[in-house]
């Protein structure tokens, strides 16, 4: 019965991170980096949620529209304005992720310095208890649930079975040969930046929504979700999913059996142990 | 005055984690990202050899490090043959891993209450800090001249060719993987020398000073300065700590409420720099400096030549 | 120093690329691959350097009485025990000038420890005089800086595997690239070594003149086999290697 409660708690607790782990994914299988500024995707969309929920008065469910919107097009923005200029710059991979950590520091404390430190709330909307097999969840929890899975499947359907997935797989194996056979990188990326700014944004308003919403959650959680997509490896959303799954489950173990803290050395242990013995050897 | 022998032994303590992070990236070309996580093996092992064992500061010191060192040379074992991307995120997952453990292990560590106090050497003395931190100067001093030697040395130029082409370096014949793991082991266990160094400066230890801000504000400093420049760290962290912490936050006079908001507004500053560096200007402040060495003369006939200092432009 | 295949297969999918059943490379002094399109060329080199896994069949270094099976090796190691190969594409080390780089090759990695940080002088008398006998060779556009074009930096790295002295140099295609004077230097300084009994050289090329001109035996590769092999006269004259290559 632990494992069922590890699966069913970890499956709950993952269902952020799966989000995150997925817009993360795309960016990095699209243009080859890790971009750590997606951190402020994820807290921006809590800040936009808190803009809807709170100073407008939108309902939470409703709210989460506009603010998972606004956060897809800030990730455009930082695209067009930064990081494609500095691609086409020739920018290597180790120095893109330097210059995605100057991003995400200018986007958190820009933000700090606009609206303050302090941790905000926004108003969930009214909870109800249930109960699955002797398990509790909130009424919140499985629509979040749910929530990933329609857009794990939709982001799933979109890259195996629509022309813009084509597209961007075609890029991300071979841009030369893509652009050739007529793909315009500029679009699909501005559409694959966008598609991860709103993964990444709701991930953030569900996170903020279960606990709070502050400067530094989503730089919180980077490091987890950084793990998540190398141990999935490059340009796997299937295995992004599946690794993120495994996290929050083999974290939910982990606590249920022993300190909290642990979960976390074991993961970042296992996590050290994949980048040993996966990839290619340089000499 | 304290304040500002503080503040500057702070920034010495700085300068000589940028220079050994030059050494590690801009010459050999690893990218650690566990800067903090080394640093805090020096920091918090001198902590609990001195407080929980009672030994004294400078064995404390060199244990902790030579912990730093074969941790390390462990880690370099295991991913420095991957990816500049790989070695990144598994040398930030070790320094999260370390700060954990500093954390779940209270009974050694003291957890989250803290580890105190550990006092300079010569603490009767009135001018215990002014003295330490001449001799962390002199520390610095000595990595610098040695990280001057190391530019103009063969392994040096080794460690060069291996950061551009490690493929063609061990097709030559040169033991990359041997050399790569040495120097990064030797330099990790100076930043645990430094750590050990910063306890008596901090006093009293917490976790928190295991975050990865540090690990951060160095690499800023060090890519504003020049990663590839020998006297890049100094410039860096002068243009970073020096003008944020010590001349702004001390000197510039800003009203109560404004001043919370300072450090935010550092941190957004240093956003800003770093992305500029990296787009417009990736060498950073001070560019490229090549190795000076004698030149030998090249035979004229019936002639006499003089050895020449030869600093090769491009 | 001799390098022996045997047995040695490639396949990719069930399609044989290379099947040799022995061949010996280095037992002739200045020797020659050649053979047409397709035939495997650059698959036996992949081989040869553990750039590719075979299917099967072993490949062993034979130097100084000792024999090392060559697969288990490190590209280091192989070096050190004496095979050096050239880059078909351009490879080199943008940050080292033409000296310094071939100052490095020429350094022995032995004195490149932590003690060279206190040498009086990084680079002894000898090293330099080698380096500059190089340099001086050829006719690089800026002798004390960088290598400038393609074809310098194709050039280097040949001069760089000759300064590091190996005792059997793989010279894949250094005709590419390179201007025909360039090329013959190169070629007349690598058989001063051979003949002076420093090195032996294995030479993989499409220039058939330049193969017959200065190889003393001739290994011929079709469709993944040695079919024919001998001194270039043999090679010129034997009627399979006509209709395979030279379509006659």
């Amino acid at each position: 019965m632990l494992l069922l409660d590890a699966i069913f708690i970890g499956l709950l607790e993952a269902s952020p991170l799966i989000l995150a782990a997925m817009g993360f994914t795309l960016i990095y299988y699209l243009n080859g980096f890790m971009n750590i500024a997606f951190a402020e995707s994820i807290t921006y969309g809590a800040y936009f949620a808190i803009l809807f929920n709170i100073v407008l008065g939108t309902h939470f469910y409703i709210a989460i529209i506009p603010s998972m919107l606004m956060s897809g097009a800030l990730s455009v923005v930082v695209y067009l304005a930064i990081f494609r200029p500095a691609l086409n710059r020739g920018v290597g991979p180790t120095e893109m992720i330097i210059l995605s950590v100057g991003v995400s520091f200018m986007l958190r404390y820009g933000l700090i310095l606009l609206v303050g430190p302090e941790n905000m709330f926004l108003n969930e909307p009214s909870i109800k208890y249930l109960q699955f097999f002797g398990m509790g969840a909130t009424n919140l929890q499985l629509i979040a649930l749910a929530l990933v899975l329609l857009a794990a499947g939709t982001l799933y359907w979109m890259i195996y079975n629509t022309g813009l997935g084509e597209q961007m797989r075609g890029l991300a194996n071979n841009r030369d040969l893509a652009m050739a056979s007529g793909i315009n990188p500029h679009r699909t990326s501005v559409a694959i930046w966008f598609i991860a700014g709103c993964a990444g944004g709701l991930s953030g308003v569900f996170t903020g929504v279960f606990a709070q919403v502050a400067p530094y959650m989503g730089w919180n959680v980077i490091l987890i979700t950084m793990l998540v997509t190398i141990v999935a490896g490059v340009g796997s959303v299937r295995g992004a999913v599946v690794a993120a799954v495994a996290a929050g489950i083999l974290s939910a173990f982990i606590t249920l059996v022993t300190k909290p803290l642990y979960a976390e050395v074991v993961l970042l242990t296992a996590f050290i142990g994949v980048l040993t013995f996966r990839g290619a050897r340089t000499a | 005055m304290d304040y500002l022998i503080f503040s500057i032994s702070l920034m010495l303590v700085y300068i000589g984690l940028a220079q050994l992070l030059h050494i590690q990236f801009g010459l050999a070309g690893i990218p650690n990202f566990g800067v903090v996580g080394f640093w805090g093996l020096g920091l918090y092992g001198t902590g609990v050899l001195y407080v929980k064992l009672a030994l004294p500061l400078l064995p404390s010191i060199v244990m902790a490090s030579l912990l730093a060192a074969v941790v390390a040379y462990v880690v370099a074992h295991l991913v420095l043959q991957r990816s500049g991307q790989a070695i990144l995120a598994a040398t930030l997952a070790l320094a999260a891993i370390i700060s954990t453990l500093v954390v779940s292990e209270k009974d050694i560590t003291g957890g989250v209450q803290g580890l105190g106090t550990i006092r300079f050497p010569f603490s009767d003395l009135d001018q215990s800090n002014l003295i330490f931190m001449i001799m962390l100067l002199v520390v610095v001093c000595t990595l610098l001249w040695i990280s001057g030697k190391l530019r103009d040395s063969r392994l040096g130029r080794q460690l060069v060719a291996i950061r551009d082409n490690e493929e063609l370096a061990a097709s030559l014949g040169k033991d990359t993987a041997a050399s790569k793991r040495w120097v990064f082991a030797i330099t990790c266990g100076l930043m645990g020398v430094l750590g050990g160094m910063s306890a008596p400066l901090h006093q009293f230890l917490v976790p928190y000073q295991l975050a990865p801000s540090l690990t951060f504000a160095v690499w800023i400093a060090l890519v504003l300065g020049g990663k590839g420049h020998n006297l890049g760290a100094i410039v860096g962290v002068f243009v970073t700590f020096g003008l944020f912490d010590i001349l702004i936050e001390t000197y510039a006079p800003v009203p109560a409420e404004q001043a919370i908001l300072l450090p935010n507004f550092k941190l957004f500053c240093y956003g800003v720099l770093l992305v500029m560096i990296i787009m417009f200007r990736p060498l950073g402040i001070l560019g490229v400096d090549k190795p000076r060495v004698r030149a030998v003369p090249k035979p004229v006939p019936g002639g006499h030549s003089k050895p020449s200092v030869e600093e090769v432009e491009p | 120093m001799k390098l022996e295949a045997t047995n040695l297969t490639k396949a990719y999918h069930a399609h044989e690329v290379v099947n040799i059943e022995k061949v010996t490379f280095g037992a002739g002094g200045l020797e020659g691959l050649i053979g047409p399109n397709g035939a495997g060329k650059s698959t036996l080199m992949g081989l040869l350097t553990r750039r590719i896994a075979p299917t099967s069949g072993t490949i062993n270094l034979h130097s100084d009485d000792k024999t090392h099976a060559l697969n288990p090796l490190r590209s280091h190691q192989v070096a050190r025990i004496g095979l050096i190969k050239t880059n078909q594409r351009i490879q080199g080390f943008d940050s080292l000038t033409i000296r310094d780089s071939l100052r490095l090759a020429a350094t022995p990695p032995r004195s490149e420890g932590f003690t060279s940080l206190f040498s009086r002088q990084r680079d002894s008398e000898e090293i330099e005089e080698k380096v500059s006998r190089l340099v001086e060779a050829f006719p690089f556009t800026d002798r004390n800086g960088y290598a400038m074009s393609g074809g310098e930096k194709k050039l280097l790295d040949i001069l760089r595997c000759l300064i590091s002295e190996p005792k059997l140099l793989l010279m894949d295609e250094p005709t590419a690239g390179l201007p025909e004077d360039i090329t013959r230097s190169v070629m007349d300084m690598v058989r001063e070594r051979v003949l002076a009994g420093h090195m032996r050289v294995v030479v993989v090329e499409h220039d058939l003149p330049l193969i017959w001109e200065y190889c003393d035996y001739v290994h011929f590769l079709s469709e993944g086999a040695i079919l024919f092999e001998g001194a270039p006269e043999e090679v010129k004259a034997n009627r399979v290697v006509a209709e395979k290559y030279m379509g006659v």
